[in-house]
C-alpha cells in the first residue's frame, strides 16, 4: 500500500466505533458501519490531509465511496490533477 | 382588559388566526406567496447575494426584491430597519400580519399579548461581515450594532416594541422545526390562559458564504434543485425569508369582530432522541398522534398535509413511513406535498410559511404541488400532488417540521368555529 492508501486507513480508524477492525482495499465503506455523519468527517479529513475538494453528496450512491480502494483511487486521482493544475 | 373565558361547551379555550405575514422566495406577501404556490414557480436560482467564491453549490432560494426601506417605511421602532436581515423579514411579515388581524397598534392589552419569533440561527449574515472585518481587515472594532443584531431573540424583540407588546417575549430555536414550536408554544400560552393574543412565527436570514460553506460540508445540499419525495432528489436547497400568525383567543377575537381565517386546533411535540442527522420515525408518528389527539380528529379528516419534505434521501423515505404508520387506511387518500419544492427549506421560518400554506388550503380550497415530482422514488409512494395543485375541498390541514437533532412539531389547522 502506497502513502495515500495508509493515510486514508488511518483517517478511516479515527472515525470509526471499532478501528481495530480489518482493512483492505477491497473492504466495502458500509463493512466498516460508517455512517454518513462520519462519512462527511471522513471526507473532511481527507479534504484536509490532501488538500483537495471532493464534492461528495450524502444523499447520492457513487461508486468512489463503494469500498476503501475505490476512495483511495479518487483521492489519488484527485491529487493528480491538483498536481497538473 | 380582562382574559376573557373561553368558549365552547367545555369551556376550553379555543385559538384561531386573525393575521398572516409572510416573505419568502417566491413572494414578499401572503397574495404574492399563495399566487407562487398556486401556480407552481420555483424560487431556486443562482445565488446572487453574496460572492459565491469557491463553493461548489451555487443555488438557493433567495428573497427577491425585498426593500426594507418601503416595507419597513414609517415604523415606531427606529432601529428595525439597520436590524440584520432576519430580523428586516420578521419585522415586515409582522407588519402585514398585524394589518391583517385588524387589531389596534399599540396592542390594547400589551401584558396579555406574546411575541414569540423564532430563528434557527439568528443574525448569521451580520456575524460573517463582523468577522470578515476582524480577521480580513484587522479592523480593530465592530460596527457597535453587531450583537443586538446578531441574537436570535432579536427579531422577537424588534416585533415587540413595534407593537408594544409587554407579555411573553422571546425567539424559540429548534432548527427547522423552530417555527412550529413558536407557534405550537404561542397557542399553548393562549389555550392555558397566560395570554389572550400572540405574534408567532419565525424568520431566517443564512444565505451568506460561510454558512453556505457549513451546509457543504454537511453533504445535504443539492447543487441542482429541490426535489422532495422525487427519484433523483439528492438534498435540499437552503432558503430565507419569515412567516408570522397573529393567533387570538376566540371570544377575544369575536368581541371585537374580526375576521377569524381559521382555528389552530391542535399541536405535537416530540424527540426522537436518537441522532443528530438521521430521522426515527417514532418522533413524527407521535408528534403526528399528539396533534390529532389534541384536535380530537381521526387520520381519514385530514385533508391535506403539507409535509415536512426536505428532499434528502433520508427525510423523505422517514417521513412517507412515519405518515403510513399514523394514517394506516387513510394515508392513500391523503393529498400531500412539499411545498419546499417551490419556496426551498427556509430552516427555521420554513414551519411558518408552511402553516401559511396549510391554511391557505382550507380557505381557498386549493392543495399546493410538489414540483419537479417527474418520477417518485419507489419508497415514496403515496399521493404527493406532483407537479400541478388542485381544487380540493380541505377542512383539515396539516404541517409538518421535522429538524436536526431529531425535534419535531406539528400543526393542525381547521376552519373558523361555527
Amino acid at each position: 500500500m502506497d502513502d495515500v492508501a495508509t493515510k486514508i486507513i488511518e483517517i478511516l480508524r479515527k472515525h470509526m466505533k471499532k478501528p481495530d477492525k480489518e482493512i483492505t482495499l477491497e473492504t466495502k465503506l458500509e463493512d466498516l458501519e460508517i455512517e454518513s455523519l462520519d462519512l462527511a468527517m471522513i471526507v473532511f479529513d481527507i479534504e484536509d490531509s490532501f488538500g483537495v475538494e471532493i464534492p461528495y453528496n450524502a444523499n447520492e450512491e457513487v461508486d468512489a465511496f463503494k469500498t476503501v480502494g475505490s476512495v483511495v483511487e479518487r483521492v489519488r486521482q484527485l491529487v493528480k490533477s491538483k498536481a497538473a493544475a | 382588559m380582562t382574559q376573557s373565558n373561553g368558549s365552547g361547551s367545555s369551556g376550553a379555550r379555543r385559538v384561531v388566526v386573525t393575521g398572516m405575514g409572510a416573505v419568502t422566495p417566491v413572494g414578499n406577501t401572503v397574495d404574492e406567496f399563495w399566487a407562487s404556490l398556486k401556480a407552481g414557480r420555483c424560487g431556486v436560482d443562482k445565488i446572487v447575494g453574496f460572492d459565491l467564491e469557491d463553493l461548489y453549490i451555487h443555488i438557493g432560494a433567495e428573497v427577491k426584491g425585498f426593500d426594507p426601506k418601503d416595507r419597513l417605511a414609517n415604523i415606531k421602532d427606529r432601529t428595525l430597519p439597520m436590524a440584520d436581515r432576519y430580523s428586516q423579514f420578521a419585522g415586515a411579515a409582522a407588519l402585514e400580519a398585524m394589518k391583517h388581524s385588524g387589531l389596534p397598534v399599540p396592542v390594547p392589552d400589551p401584558y396579555r399579548t406574546a411575541c414569540i419569533i423564532g430563528s434557527g440561527a439568528g443574525g448569521l449574515n451580520t456575524l460573517e461581515l463582523a468577522y470578515r472585518d476582524l480577521f480580513i481587515r484587522k479592523k480593530k472594532a465592530t460596527n457597535p450594532l453587531t450583537l443586538l443584531r446578531i441574537i436570535g431573540s432579536s427579531a422577537s424583540a424588534h416585533v415587540g416594541i413595534e407593537f408594544g407588546v409587554r407579555g411573553p417575549t422571546f425567539g424559540t430555536v429548534s432548527a427547522c422545526a423552530t417555527a412550529s414550536h413558536s407557534i405550537g408554544l404561542t397557542y399553548q400560552f393562549i389555550k392555558s390562559g397566560a395570554v389572550d393574543v400572540g405574534i408567532a412565527g419565525a424568520a431566517e436570514a443564512v444565505m451568506n458564504y460561510g454558512t453556505m460553506k457549513a451546509w457543504q460540508a454537511l453533504r445535504v445540499l443539492s447543487a441542482q434543485g429541490c426535489f422532495p419525495f422525487a427519484k433523483k432528489r439528492n438534498g435540499t436547497v437552503l432558503a430565507e425569508g419569515a412567516g408570522i400568525l397573529v393567533l387570538e383567543e376566540l371570544e377575544h377575537a369575536k368581541a371585537r369582530g374580526a375576521t377569524i381565517i381559521a382555528e389552530l386546533m391542535g399541536f405535537g411535540m416530540s424527540s426522537d432522541a436518537k441522532d443528530m442527522v438521521n430521522p426515527d420515525i417514532e418522533g413524527p408518528k407521535y408528534a403526528m398522534r399528539q396533534a390529532l389527539s389534541e384536535a380530537k380528529l381521526a387520520p381519514s379528516d385530514i385533508g391535506y398535509l403539507n409535509a415536512h419534505g426536505t428532499a434528502t434521501s433520508i427525510n423523505d423515505i422517514n417521513e412517507t413511513r412515519a405518515i403510513k404508520a399514523v394514517f394506516e387506511g387513510a394515508a392513500k387518500d391523503l393529498a400531500i406535498s412539499s411545498t419546499k419544492s417551490m419556496h426551498g427549506h427556509l430552516l427555521g421560518a420554513g414551519g411558518a410559511i408552511e402553516a401559511i400554506a396549510s391554511i391557505k388550503a382550507i380557505t381557498e380550497g386549493f392543495v399546493p404541488p410538489t414540483i419537479g415530482l417527474d418520477e417518485a422514488d419507489p419508497e415514496c409512494d403515496l399521493d404527493y400532488v406532483p407537479n400541478v395543485g388542485r381544487e380540493k375541498k380541505v377542512t383539515y390541514a396539516m404541517s409538518n417540521s421535522f429538524a436536526f437533532g431529531g425535534l419535531n412539531a406539528v400543526l393542525i389547522f381547521g376552519p373558523p368555529p361555527a
